[in-house]
């Protein structure tokens, strides 16, 4: 019979059991009364011969080896029994364990889903991220030229592959919209073992330059416009100008979460191997060779780099170099860090909680010790003892286990709800949390975070009840059976234990809350900090124009003019500007040049480069502070000019005048830029935020959309759809819906997409420090409320240990102030040991969370005056309560309980 | 708790019931008796260790049991060997005589007696 067929059909095993004996038993009697005995002389002769029926009971059971399971049922059936008897006990200690291991689930599913889990390819581990590096820095952008020079490493790589996300007008139907369509080389698909649903992937021939037009459709695509129509193979598809033939249907659910949003439809990148645009990016994965470990890889690219260098004499130095990184760890780099931080802090949480459920056992403990006197009278030995305590501690451990793994999942889950969602173009966006999807949808409950909840509830349950287990094992069996009631006062020795629990309960929660108090500061000026613009009122968004007639910069500028005409006709428009993308969102950087200085080597510098419209800097109320604003008149013909911010104004001449100098933009980039002449800087504008809001301006450059040379125009059209910005008097979105008719008629019917206020835009950007700073919030307070669980636990207990020598107190005649006083001062001791210990933690401790942290400083006093302060409040409340209780016994009665 | 001594020598027990089964299936009642009669009554089996070592047998796959109607037509849980069980009455046997054997010699030498 199987243990396990054994352990449920206990019953009938003892059934038969029983029946055993009982044949033997009735067989020795009638033997007996065969010798001529009477029968109840038979019977106690038989009785005699067989010895204890229930000890050789007892030796059965042991013999069949299910003993230990049987002795586990029957102390769960106790445990289960004697927590029904305590509801009160229950709850608390079950609350408390299931916030505990709650927060640490919370964080565990986001650090499983973005850092443990494998990539979805075949040999996901081999697969890494090719990288150039300036002065050491990996950029996970490099051009295509270097993609190339990788491709041909194949004593390194098996599979090299490069992949951009464009945004491209679907057209050529009554509904156009604006599709996220993914570039990529042909042997992509085979890298990250894409399954083809229908159709085939793309060959060699189609990823050469000028090669066939095709397209593969994503499957949510596919369902999405055309209803899972089974005959779409063959058919054409228009992408801006130009129609595509659709060759394959791609399988459900593919993971290029790595490399940002789900494209709708896929291109092959026909990538030209003698292209000499080092400005045009494109991500690149490869796998490595089996047997070719990330860092040979990096020291065999090594000559590669230096080859490549020295093919292109003049515009790398030797600062420039290759590198790999496994891609997981290179999607997940930027927020390893927070994660990381994040888990600490929940681990502190637990630990509190973990003190908490140890100092609940040990009262309880004294509430049982005529019960545990009993069980060692009778035979109990220690270990035994231990083992019932132990399962009981493990009992409720695994049953807040379960309940926080609900609460920690689905907590987790809601907030990711609120994350902002990605942006159009959100690969190069360090905003996104990588690889948990659409508000967290990555997220699922899988084996590893079964596993992990059910270890950590495990060592929870034993690292809380081994105390107080070993404690109670060691029991005097006279005193406690010698006392009526059980109602002896605490020893000494227990009182320290859980004196220390308290403090260090105080300490952790001092730590949480200074992590939580810093980070909301943070939030706090990150939010009140000046970005140099007024981004109140301002709608915005975005077009792609892309391989439409607007990439030539004359149909462009006459676009915008129309527009801008349209759209600053309707009431209640302010001002109205296209530019080439949003600010908090894309930046791009550009090499300068000043014309007339001695140049040691490219250029002089980089600067942020941004193409506008006129009414730019009075769309987003930017002081123009020398010079002008760029007019209509700043056309084509006009000569070339720009505008400059006051950082790069100071670093161009820091006492001249800037409005001196020209400036050679983009030289050495690609050829595109080598079209454009100098510029005259004709006005200096303040200083804006466009990064992020918590870095220093950078120096910027502005120039006007009509003087772009069409290559250029081109180039950046293809990176990023433009953006439209309109200020207005009103609530900016209540004049969506006819912006959007005015930028449709004069567009001849372009699709719109990303229809944001630049507040949204403004506020999105911080999404990360928001995310964070919530999540530690939630568990600082988590941790404060317990640690004042703690204190109020352990003072309301010891006022009822106390009860009567408080009652003789005041029977003597002590004030009920001074008894208030005294309880409050026992319970004040700790707190403010454990704040104290918490704040000297704290001053060495917060130097990790420095990277998160902005305009406030680790040690900030502030934080370090409040946190002390809002803490010894708490405290000061969960000691008042029971000391007030104190305050309130009655003489008489307390006397009389015994 | 303190052990139940037997009469006879530790281990004895099991070797005892697995020969007795060997003669095909019988309940706990009858391998006592068996036990008493084929030794003349010089070895008196404790009913009380019986039981404890049939269900251990049972346990390590030595013994399989099913219950059945006795001659009497009461049921009882009658124990048959199993092929592990024979294989293990016949290791233990061997390593018995060997024992018995060597005691015997040492017993039985002038050696000894001379010690």
């Amino acid at each position: 019979m199987s243990w396990w067929r054994r352990l449920v059909r206990r019953g009938e095993m003892e059934q038969h059991l029983d029946a055993e004996l009982r044949f033997h038993f009735d067989g020795l009697v009638a033997e007996n009364l065969r010798t001529g005995m009477s029968e109840p002389e038979a019977r106690r002769s038989a009785r005699l011969q067989f010895g204890g029926v229930e000890q050789v009971k007892e030796e059965c059971r042991d013999a069949r080896g299910t003993r230990w399971l049987d002795t586990t049922v029957q102390d769960l059936r106790f445990a289960i029994r004697s927590f029904r008897k305590s509801p009160g006990f229950t709850i608390t200690m079950l609350a408390t364990l299931a916030l505990g291991i709650g927060a640490n689930v919370s964080i565990f599913s986001v650090v499983n889903t973005i850092l443990l889990k494998p990539l979805k390819a075949p040999a996901a581990d081999r697969i890494v991220q090719v990288m150039d590096t300036f002065q050491g820095n990996p950029s996970r952008t490099p051009g295509l030229p270097e993609f190339e020079v990788w491709r041909q490493q194949t004593q390194i790589f098996e599979n090299v592959s490069a992949y951009r996300l464009d945004l491209v007008n679907l057209t050529g139907s009554s509904n156009p919209e604006l599709l996220p369509v993914a570039r990529v080389s042909s042997r992509f698909f085979q890298l990250f073992g894409v399954p083809i649903l229908q159709g085939r992937a793309f060959s060699e021939e189609e990823d050469r330059p000028g090669g066939a037009r095709v397209v593969l459709l994503s499957y949510e695509f596919w369902e999405r416009r055309f209803g899972k129509n089974p005959q779409m193979i063959g058919k054409a598809l228009t992408l801006g100008q130009d129609s595509y033939t659709i060759i394959g249907i791609l399988s459900r659910g593919i993971d290029t979460e790595q490399f940002g949003q789900l494209p709708d439809a896929w291109v092959p990148f026909q990538i030209d191997p003698d292209t000499p645009e080092h400005g045009s990016f494109c991500f690149v994965a490869a796998r490595l060779k089996d047997g070719v470990t990330p860092a040979r890889a990096i020291s065999q690219l090594e000559p590669v780099a230096e080859a490549y260098r020295q093919k292109f004499p003049g515009y790398y130095t030797r600062k420039f170099g290759f590198t790999v990184q496994p891609l997981r760890d290179a999607m997940v780099s930027d927020v390893r860090l927070s994660l990381l931080v994040l888990a600490g802090a929940v681990i502190f949480v637990l630990m509190i909680a973990c003190s908490n459920a140890t100092n609940l056992l040990l009262v309880r403990a004294e509430g049982r010790r005529r019960e545990i006197a009993i069980r060692a009278a009778i035979g109990g030995g220690p270990r035994r003892i231990i083992r019932q305590l132990l399962t009981e501690s493990l009992l409720l451990s695994l049953a807040g286990g379960a309940l926080g793994l609900g609460i920690g999942f689905f907590g987790i889950r809601s907030l990711l709800k609120f994350y902002p969602s990605a942006p159009l173009v959100a690969a190069l966006n360090p905003i996104n949390l990588p690889r948990v999807g659409q508000a967290g949808s990555a997220l699922a409950v899988d084996w590893r975070i079964v596993i992990f909840t059910f270890l950590l509830s495990l060592l929870t349950g034993i690292l809380f009840g081994i105390l107080p287990a070993l404690q109670a094992s060691q029991v005097n069996l006279n005193a406690p059976l010698k006392e009526g009631t059980g109602r002896s006062g605490i020893g000494p020795h227990q009182n320290k234990i859980r004196a220390l629990l308290v403090v260090s309960e105080m300490t952790l929660a001092v730590l949480m809350c200074v992590g939580a108090v810093l980070l909301i500061r943070t939030y706090v000026l990150l939010r009140s900090v000046n970005p140099g613009f007024d981004a109140h009122n301002i709608l915005t968004m975005e077009m792609s124009l892309t391989a439409t007639r607007f990439e030539k910069t004359a149909e462009m500028d006459r676009l915008v003019r129309d527009a801008v005409e349209r759209i600053g006709a309707l009431p209640g428009v302010e001002a109205v500007s296209s530019a080439c993308c949003l600010p908090l969102e894309t930046v791009w950087q550009l090499p300068f040049v000043i014309v007339g200085r001695p140049l040691n080597g490219l250029s002089h510098g980089m600067a942020g480069w941004t193409f506008i419209s006129p009414q730019y800097f009075a769309a987003f109320r930017v002081p123009v502070l020398r010079g002008r604003a760029f007019t209509e008149r700043d056309n084509q013909q006009a000569p070339r000019v720009v505008i400059i911010n006051q950082v790069m104004a100071h670093l161009l001449s820091p006492q001249g005048d800037p409005l001196q100098e020209q400036l050679i933009i983009g030289r050495g980039m690609r050829p595109e830029y080598e079209k454009d002449s100098a510029r005259q800087i004709i006005g200096v504008v303040g200083d804006i935020r466009d990064q992020s809001l918590n870095r220093n301006p950078r120096p910027a450059m502005y120039v006007p959309i009509a003087q772009l040379p069409d290559e250029i125009n081109i180039v950046n059209l293809r990176l990023l759809p433009v953006a439209w910005f309109i200020r207005t008097r009103v609530e900016p979105h209540s004049l969506s819906a006819s912006i959007q008719k005015q930028l449709r008629q004069a567009s001849g019917d372009l699709p719109l997409a990303s229809i944001r206020s630049m507040d949204d835009i403004e506020s999105r950007s911080l999404a990360r420090q928001s995310f964070s700073m919530l999540l530690m919030t939630i568990f600082a307070s988590s941790a404060l409320l317990l640690a004042a669980i703690g204190i109020y636990g352990l003072l309301a207990y010891s006022v009822q240990q106390r009860t009567q020598e408080i009652g003789i107190r005041l029977a003597l005649g002590a004030e009920p102030g001074s008894v208030r006083n005294m309880i409050l001062l026992q319970g004040m001791r700790l707190a403010l040991a454990g704040v104290g210990i918490g704040i000297a933690a704290g001053f060495g401790l917060t130097r990790l969370l420095a990277s998160f942290l902005f305009g406030v400083q680790p040690r900030d006093p502030l934080v370090f005056i409040a946190v002390p302060i809002l803490l010894t409040g708490v405290a000061l409340l969960a000691c008042y309560l029971p000391a007030r209780r104190a305050t309130r016994i009655n003489p008489l009665e307390a006397l009389r309980w015994e | 708790m303190t052990h139940q001594k037997s009469d006879l020598p530790q281990g004895t027990l099991d070797l005892l019931i697995l020969k007795v089964v060997t003669q095909g299936p019988i309940h706990g009642y009858a391998i006592a008796q068996r036990i008493q009669q084929i030794s003349r009554d010089v070895l008196q089996v404790q009913q009380g260790s019986l039981y404890p070592a049939l269900h251990r047998l049972e346990n390590r796959g030595l013994l399989t049991s099913e219950w059945n109607d006795t001659e009497t037509g009461r049921q009882a849980k009658f124990y048959h060997l199993t092929a592990q069980g024979q294989a293990q009455l016949k290791t233990e046997t061997e390593s018995w005589k060997q024992l018995a054997k060597a005691v015997r010699l040492i017993l039985e030498s002038s050696e000894a007696d001379a010690l």
